[in-house]
């Protein structure tokens, strides 16, 4: 449906290069959040597929037609803002129906109003008809603006962080409802957001960017389980990854306090040989296991309950570790703990941030 | 404490209202004095008898009707061609990108530091040499556009979100029919605040009026006002008299435009 071929954009203003070389492929109907940091290049990718930037190379297809050359108009999208965009001169009614009485898509009064009020139907924003923006809720005006976008039918439904000036709770509730409502018309959408649990809960896929390059590609929790390399791995998870410098030595991994046997790692997890050398180890703070015959033991600095699960904190070769453990265990401050790793788990990764196992 | 400053506070209010105020009420009593009364020394401030003929007398000093029709034509028609210049110019300058857009804008900055009576003798020149003086065009084509007014407009329009214009891109729209649809009824304060200001100053101008036209028929109200200076010395109290009739108009202007004009400059920060 949806195809980027070697996407680079270097702003001329002030020579930025904000994506590298973007190649992605979406399907019809797809939903696809696009994640990471501020400044990694998702909103540029965004703008260039509304048309409001021009690419410095490469081609984007819909449906295998390129529309780099189109104006956004013409591209068949709709397009949600951060702020909603909503005008507010105009009321709910007017706002959903102007896409339909300006340019070349300009139709009867009559029809426009038709056409507005059954998307309006759709998102349950009928009774706001005559309101104001200025004096509505923000996932009021969130809906409004979704409906906008809607109305013309678009092929492909762009949202450039819709959720993000909601309060918390709402945000859960309107992510929801975005789903629902994509799924149900059945329209390709991209989602661009830094909150990776938003991307998390709603996508069926998730493009993680960092730098102007794809990091990742992939569903949900692959990202989780099977992080292509250093960077996803510590996008992903809360609390976040622990990490190790290890170096290589006949057998083990060694790291300043504790070492890790090769021959205990599962074999086909290997993506290449391990030679001599310097190696990143990732841990995620749930395979650190209370063992009887540990690996390493250690005094407990602190420790966060957070419901079911408590985070223990600890010191160990020279980094500050987060280990999650069932509140059962009734771990004190201070007590000595013995710890083992579980092995199948982990990820290594090489000093440049790719993963071999 | 509060009470001595809410005291001073109000005092200056006061004191600055009559220093504003004095000259209105002053020519609006002078229009009603005797010669004797608007010229002795010291100076009279209340009429004896107040010289309600002085008004009908000074309206046959010169054709101020004719006066009067020319000055709202060359207001109004200056006025909406610098409202028609001003949001296209502050739109292509906030929302467009092209080249040598910066630059641009620093030529236009530099050119609002030229004083308006170094301009006079080029505009003469060129309106001369265009062969259009003593015409309408001569008194309307140079105030058609401002750059005061471009810059104006320019900061308002700044505060209107990119996003709309994108959004409203993507929707279909046009440029034009963004302007019309979306922006200039959400400028629609900053709208009215300019346009009653240039009203306001195409109606006092007297300068330009003067050198560019020759004929009585071509003049404007505030030429009018000279036309009472005689070699025998000035007849202050009728040119008062035909001073407070030419303010009629603008002040009504204003009762009826005022909860706009202060909305507008309250949040703009310029005054007129």
């Amino acid at each position: 449906m949806i195809k980027i071929e070697n996407l680079r954009k270097v702003y001329s203003d002030n020579g930025y290069e904000a994506l590298k070389s973007i190649n992605l492929e979406m399907n019809e109907g797809e939903l696809v959040c696009l994640l990471g940091p501020s400044g990694c290049g998702k909103t540029t990718i965004l703008n260039l597929l509304a048309g409001l930037l021009d690419p410095t190379s490469g081609d984007i297809k819909f449906d295998n037609d390129s529309v780099i050359n189109k104006h956004p108009k013409d591209r068949n999208i709709g397009l949600v803002f951060q702020n909603y965009a909503l005008y507010p001169h105009m009321t709910v009614l007017q706002n959903v129906m102007f896409p339909l009485t300006v340019g070349k898509n300009k139709v009867s009064k009559q029809e426009a109003e038709t056409r507005a009020k059954k998307y309006m139907e759709i998102t349950n924003i009928l009774e706001l008809a005559d309101k104001k923006p200025g004096n509505m809720s923000g996932g009021q005006q969130q809906r409004v603006a979704i409906t906008r976008a809607l109305v013309q039918n678009p092929k492909v439904l762009l949202l450039d962080e819709p959720l993000s000036n909601l309060d918390a709770r709402l945000r859960l509730r309107i992510r929801e409802e975005i789903r629902r409502l994509v799924k149900e018309i059945g329209i390709t959408t991209i989602f661009v957001t830094h909150d990776q649990e938003e991307a998390l809960s709603i996508s069926d896929r998730i493009v993680i960017m960092d730098s102007g390059i794809v990091q990742q590609f992939d569903i949900p929790q692959n990202l989780y389980l099977e992080p292509a390399n250093l960077f996803v791995a510590k996008f992903m998870g809360n609390p976040i990854i622990n990490l190790f410098t290890a170096e290589k030595n006949g057998n083990n991994l060694t790291t300043k306090d504790f070492s890790i046997n090769l021959n205990l790692l599962t074999k086909d997890r290997f993506k290449g040989e391990l030679n001599k050398g310097k190696y990143i180890v990732g841990i995620r703070p749930e395979y650190f296991v209370l063992s009887q015959s540990p690996l390493f033991n250690v005094a407990i600095e602190s420790v966060e309950l957070i419901g079911k699960d408590a985070i223990l904190n600890f010191n160990i070769s020279g980094e500050h570790v987060k280990s999650i453990t069932d509140i059962n265990e009734k771990i004190q401050e201070n007590q000595t703990v013995g710890f083992d790793i579980d092995y199948s788990k982990i990820y290594i990764f090489n000093e440049d941030g790719t993963r071999v196992y | 404490m509060e009470k001595l400053n809410s005291f001073i506070a109000k005092g200056f209010v006061v004191f600055m209202s009559i220093i504003t105020l004095f000259p209105f009420v002053y020519m609006i009593l002078a229009s009603l004095m005797t010669f004797q009364e608007a010229t002795s020394i010291p100076p009279t401030i209340f009429p004896e008898v107040p010289q309600f003929e002085n008004y009908s007398v000074a309206m046959e000093q010169a054709p101020f009707a004719k006066y009067f029709v020319n000055t709202v034509f060359v207001s109004t028609v200056s006025t909406i061609g610098t409202l028609i210049t001003s949001i296209l110019a502050a739109f292509a300058f906030v929302k467009l990108e092209f080249k040598g857009k910066d630059m641009l804008v620093l030529g236009m900055a530099a050119l609002l530091m030229v004083p308006y009576e170094v301009t006079v003798f080029t505009n003469y020149q060129t309106i001369a040499q265009m062969n259009l003086l003593d015409t309408y065009s001569a008194l309307i084509i140079p105030s058609l556009a401002s750059i005061f007014y471009i810059f104006y407009l320019k900061n308002y329009l700044t505060s209107v979100p990119i996003s709309y214009y994108k959004a409203a891109k993507v929707d279909g729209c046009g440029d034009l029919e963004f302007i019309v649809r979306i922006l200039i009824p959400l400028i629609k304060p900053a709208l009215f605040t300019m346009a009653i200001l240039s009203f306001i100053s195409g109606w006092n101008s007297f300068l330009w009026p003067i050198l560019v036209t020759n004929s009585t028929d071509m003049r404007l109200l505030s030429n009018g006002l000279s036309s009472f200076a005689t070699e025998s010395g000035t007849h202050v109290h009728l040119q008062m008299a035909a001073s407070t009739i030419s303010i009629v108009p603008i002040l009504i202007i204003y009762l009826v435009f005022r909860k706009q004009i202060i909305r507008g400059v309250v949040k703009s920060g310029v005054k007129g």
